[in-house]
């Protein structure tokens, strides 16, 4: 065991926790104390995870405005403290976090904003992936159709709300005037997040549509996807299906075994 | 389009390349001598790596780190090597750093650079764990020297002892941040001479710069103003004893105007030019 951990772990636990620092640390500095020096670490821990937090939810900041974003902050960082060192990790819990955090329980729709957020931070970081020609799909024999495995691009996320996240999310993203009515009881949002090129894509989805990609991300071929989704939207429409999300760049390619 | 030589970094000014300047510097290409950028922002690939190759395509690029925390007491993160191999190997970077810092011990995770006491046992940590990266990555690690606020009353030697001891085992080169070394003459009493000559000049592959912040009489290594005269004062005197290298414009919060920076560049590089006469 090393004595640089328990020296660190002292180190750290003042930070953290307001623990006692003496006798590790020299205690007489020519300008300012020892408790300054410390206090500028807490600062300095505090803010840099206060500001990966509103660099990844800059629609919960809007909505709640910096001091109450500033307590929210502060109290998500007491519970769920940073465990990367990547700061881009940091922040993934707050969806869990607001539906408990009592303060908060008048905005009913914080938490799967919150969610919708985080899917766009994901996504903005995800894996890039080549757009799928739509020539090359429709080069497949329509019979072989149903055997194709469909790949999903790294981006691709689906969040659901009672509430109507996809028309609050973009009315807070810039260039929007911020004059806008929403109905909070318009019933079941579907949100797709995609990317494309550089830039996230927040989009509504429709119930048989999302459904039918559920079954394709979970590995199904289109054939039984299509079947299942029929079973419980016998208005499905494949064909419409396929142009969207290769056009929202969730299609990526398919599976090449079939084709040979 | 052909890469233009960029595997090494050209021994002028640059600039560290932050999101606010991205657009404006694809766009208008000014004259830039490199640029460094914060490997983290770049993990995972996706947009930002998009962006990052693209600049490569016109830039020497440096990746600087400010996670891995060489002297944190919990395994090198895995994750966090694989996710810097793939970017070395996407950018092919003119050099890589890290800080000479610790960011996680027992369960705690400090998104910080923060100092640790440099004893024997320390060296012989870090050094493993130098090795272990350089291994990973299959080239030279230059490791910074940091800003701290405190000192350990067990410290058996100085950081410049430290890091000279660190670059003779390992084979790792120092990036000499001359602002972290004003910020701890002020903060620390440390003696800016004694550092200077305490490491080996010729380890040295890079110079950082940056502007500080002062809270309660502490002086806070924020980059967030221009590079203070002192530090001017202070760089010129690390050129006369160790020569001219790449030399870095840090300016990490309230980002100026990109002109703003290439005119901090600029005196940087008047800097470099008349050192280089000198050794001519």
């Amino acid at each position: 065991m090393l004595a640089l951990s328990d020296d660190l772990t002292v180190f750290g636990s003042a930070i953290v926790r307001g623990e006692a620092v003496s006798p590790l640390v020299d205690t007489v500095y020519p300008h300012y104390s020892v408790a300054t020096a410390i206090d500028i670490y807490r600062n300095n821990y505090c803010g840099n995870l206060h500001d990966a937090l509103a660099s990844a939810y800059p629609v919960i900041y809007q909505l709640v405005g910096d001091d109450f974003f500033r307590f929210l902050a502060r109290q998500f960082i007491a519970q769920y403290p940073s465990c990367s060192a990547n700061l881009h990790h940091f922040g993934a819990e707050l969806a869990d976090f607001l539906t408990t955090f009592e303060p908060a329980q008048k905005l009913v729709y914080l938490a799967d904003v919150a969610a919708l957020e985080w899917a766009c931070h994901r996504a903005y970081f995800a894996d890039d992936a080549v757009m799928l020609d739509i020539n090359k799909l429709a080069q497949i024999p329509p019979e072989q159709y149903s055997d194709l495995i469909m790949r999903i691009h790294p981006a691709s996320q689906v969040v659901r709300s009672r509430y109507p996240i996809n028309a609050i999310w973009h009315a807070h993203q810039s260039g929007e005037n911020g004059d806008f009515h929403i109905e909070l009881d318009s019933g079941t949002n579907i949100v797709l997040v995609s990317r494309i090129a550089d830039v996230v894509q927040v989009n509504e989805l429709e119930e048989d549509c999302a459904a039918w990609l559920h079954e394709i991300q979970a590995g199904r071929a289109m054939g039984v996807a299509t079947d299942l989704t029929l079973e419980r939207f016998p208005d499905f429409d494949l064909h419409a299906a396929l142009l969207n999300l290769v056009r929202q760049n969730i299609l990526i390619d398919f599976n090449p075994g079939v084709i040979t | 389009m052909g890469t233009p030589t960029t595997h090494i970094l050209p021994c002028t000014a640059g600039i560290g390349l932050r999101a606010p300047h991205y657009r404006e510097v694809l766009q208008g290409l000014p004259k830039l001598g490199w640029v460094e950028v914060h490997n983290e922002n770049f993990f995972g690939g996706g947009a930002p790596l998009h962006t990052l190759l693209k600049v490569r395509e016109h830039y020497p690029v440096s990746l600087h780190g400010v996670g891995m925390g060489l002297a944190s007491t919990t395994p090198l993160a895995n994750d966090h090597l694989i996710a810097l191999h793939r970017l070395c190997d996407a950018v092919q970077p003119a050099a890589i750093s890290e800080h000479l810092c610790w960011n996680a011990a027992a369960r705690m995770v400090i998104n910080d650079l923060l100092p640790f006491p440099y004893t024997a046992e320390a060296l012989d940590h870090v050094a493993r764990r130098v090795e272990q990266v350089q291994e990973k990555l299959g080239r030279q690690l230059l490791v910074e020297n940091l800003s701290s606020y405190l000192t350990f009353a067990h410290s058996e030697m100085t950081e410049g002892e430290f890091l000279a001891e660190l670059t003779r085992r390992t084979g790792c080169g120092i990036l000499f941040d001359v602002e972290n070394l004003y910020v701890n003459v002020r903060n620390l009493g440390v003696d800016a001479d004694a550092f200077i000559k305490s490491i080996p000049a010729e380890a040295v592959k890079e110079y950082h710069l940056a502007g500080f912040d002062e809270r309660d009489g502490c002086l806070v290594d924020t980059h967030s103003y221009p590079v203070s005269s002192e530090v001017w004062e202070l760089f010129e005197s690390v050129l006369r004893h160790i020569g001219p290298r790449p030399t870095l414009i840090e300016w990490d919060s309230d980002i100026p105007a990109l002109p703003v920076l290439m005119a901090e560049a600029a005196k940087a590089k008047q800097r470099l030019e008349v050192c280089h006469a000198c050794v001519e």
